[in-house]
């Protein structure tokens, strides 16, 4: 019961954050809507059928809800470091789970409002075609625990690395969107993006969610591999954080971050 | 060891800092001393003696190179102890706290770190808003507050989860003397009415002897003297405890 009371402090400190900022308003809404439109506008301007626009409309839908979840989860830290108040955060009996999943519960909420906003966007104005409210169930659940996993890996850096990689947190999902085929299928990258799109989760969520389309999946069992893969990584990085959140308290970084 | 509230036995820290040039700054070279339970004990020292740095290790915050440290009769061990977290708070002079929230929002976060629930820790918030006077402030932003108030406010979060031992990191640092003599007067009310074992750092001598029972006094990172206010006075002849510190420092 104490740790949930912790988990909902997270969830609580970061409602009121991005209800009270203005940049946490542009991220879900203004930036999301602009990849969309973009998008959308250029799919009509090159006449694509409707599944080939479906096809990157969900990069684009993809990109909003991955970002903003994600977003959440490395806030975590970085709302404390910005506000160096990370040294009480911790003299607390705080684990890493608990500002980790309690953030997470957040961006979760804030990324199906990401999702609701641009699906019914997409319907309206270009046309979009939902697959089956299952398959897109278990899509956004697998686009939430990949973005956990991005999340938790800028928490890992900013803890080893300190304030100077925070950038990663806008970066990285970025990054990855690329090697995942964002807007098109894997296997029109050069051959070493391709083999390293094998171990980021995303590929496979989306590669399940466009064979809705019609398009044949480059992988079998894309789902179950999506899910398995996200669930080590962040057995991994739960690992990880603690490791390096001790060396944190060795070096001094906890402390250097409350400055 | 029942009797102790703090413990620590040879207590070394070395910082490294710097990529192709290390540098290695030993801010702490085998601090021993043991508080009394419900004891206030004193640290005093020149600026960078390794005053907040052994203050940081005793509070979880900092992990030590060498020695060992007990909390309530409990090793502080390399992975936080978080049993003996909960029994443990930190008031620090310059404090800081998550900027979008206001003072009722503050208190209520970190009354949730410590396990209270949403209501619990409404009341937890609302109970320390009365204590410190901070009510004209409840709505107000953490980065609107003047010194003063974030200053009562950080003591007020430093008690919301009833602590055993208490951390003050220069409390008064940078105030008014009438607001510094403010919050002395309530560290004492509390120490009085809770029997809360109290470890101070702090720059201000006046403040030293109005407040603690014993002082050690450290410099380079290691214990030079130890002892009551008149202990120390005795050692170097010094009228009182700034005539002592100049002589030491």
């Amino acid at each position: 019961m104490n740790s949930l009371n912790r988990m909902f402090a997270f969830t609580y400190r970061n409602f009121i954050f991005s209800f009270r900022n203005f940049f946490a308003f542009m991220e879900l809404l203004f930036w999301p809507v602009i990849g969309l439109l973009s998008v959308g506008l250029m799919s009509n301007f090159l006449g694509l059928q409707e599944n080939y626009a479906s096809f990157i409309l969900t990069g684009a839908i993809t990109a909003g809800v991955l970002q903003v979840t994600q977003l959440d989860v490395s806030y975590s830290l970085l709302y404390d470091i910005w506000s160096k108040s990370i040294k009480h955060t911790f003299l607390a009996p705080v684990a890493h789970y608990d500002y980790i999943l309690g953030s997470w519960i957040l961006g979760i909420v804030r990324g199906t409002m990401v999702f609701v906003i641009m699906a019914v966007f997409s319907v309206y104005a270009f046309d979009f075609v939902l697959p089956p409210p299952m398959i897109t169930f278990m899509f956004m659940l697998g686009l939430y625990v990949n973005a956990l996993v991005i999340g938790m890996l800028v928490c890992l850096l900013v803890l080893l690395y300190g304030q100077r990689v925070e950038v990663t947190a806008w970066s990285l999902a970025t990054m990855l969107m690329l090697i995942c085929g964002i807007y098109y299928p894997v296997n029109f990258l050069p051959k070493i993006f391709l083999k390293l799109s094998e171990f980021i989760p995303l590929t496979y969520f989306l590669e399940y969610y466009r064979s809705a389309y019609g398009f044949a999946p480059l992988f079998s069992h894309s789902l179950l591999k999506g899910f398995v893969l996200s669930f080590v990584y962040v057995i991994i990085l739960f690992y990880l954080i603690n490791y390096s959140f001790e060396r944190a308290r060795r070096t001094g970084m906890i402390l250097k971050l409350s400055e | 060891m029942e009797n102790f509230g703090i413990i620590t036995e040879n207590i070394h820290k070395t910082f490294h800092s710097g990529f192709f040039i290390k540098r290695h700054t030993q801010a702490l070279r085998g601090i021993s001393l043991s508080v009394k339970k419900g004891e206030i004990f004193g640290i005093l020292g020149p600026n960078g003696a390794g005053k907040t740095t052994f203050l940081n290790i005793l509070s979880t915050q900092l992990l030590q190179d060498k020695g060992k440290v007990f909390i309530l009769g409990k090793e502080l061990t390399s992975h936080a102890n978080n049993e003996l977290k909960n029994k443990l708070n930190m008031c620090s002079g310059n404090p800081n706290f998550p900027w979008s929230l206001n003072v009722q929002e503050i208190l209520k976060f970190y009354a949730m770190l410590y396990g209270q629930s949403f209501k619990q820790s409404r009341e937890t918030a609302d109970k320390y808003i009365a204590m410190f006077e901070l009510e004209k402030f409840r709505k107000t932003r953490y980065d609107e507050l003047s010194t003063g108030s974030k200053q009562r406010l950080s003591l007020a979060k430093s008690l919301i989860n009833n602590p055993e031992i208490l951390f003050l990191d220069e409390p008064t640092i940078g105030l008014d003397p009438d607001i510094a003599s403010k919050i002395r007067k309530i560290i004492l009310n509390l120490h009085k009415e809770r029997e809360i074992t109290i470890l101070i750092t702090t720059h201000y001598m006046k403040e030293a002897e109005e407040l603690c029972e014993r002082i050690a006094f450290i410099k380079d990172g290691q214990i030079k003297a130890l002892g009551t206010r008149d202990e120390l006075l005795s050692l170097t002849n010094s009228k009182d405890l700034e005539g002592f510190f100049l002589e030491l420092a």
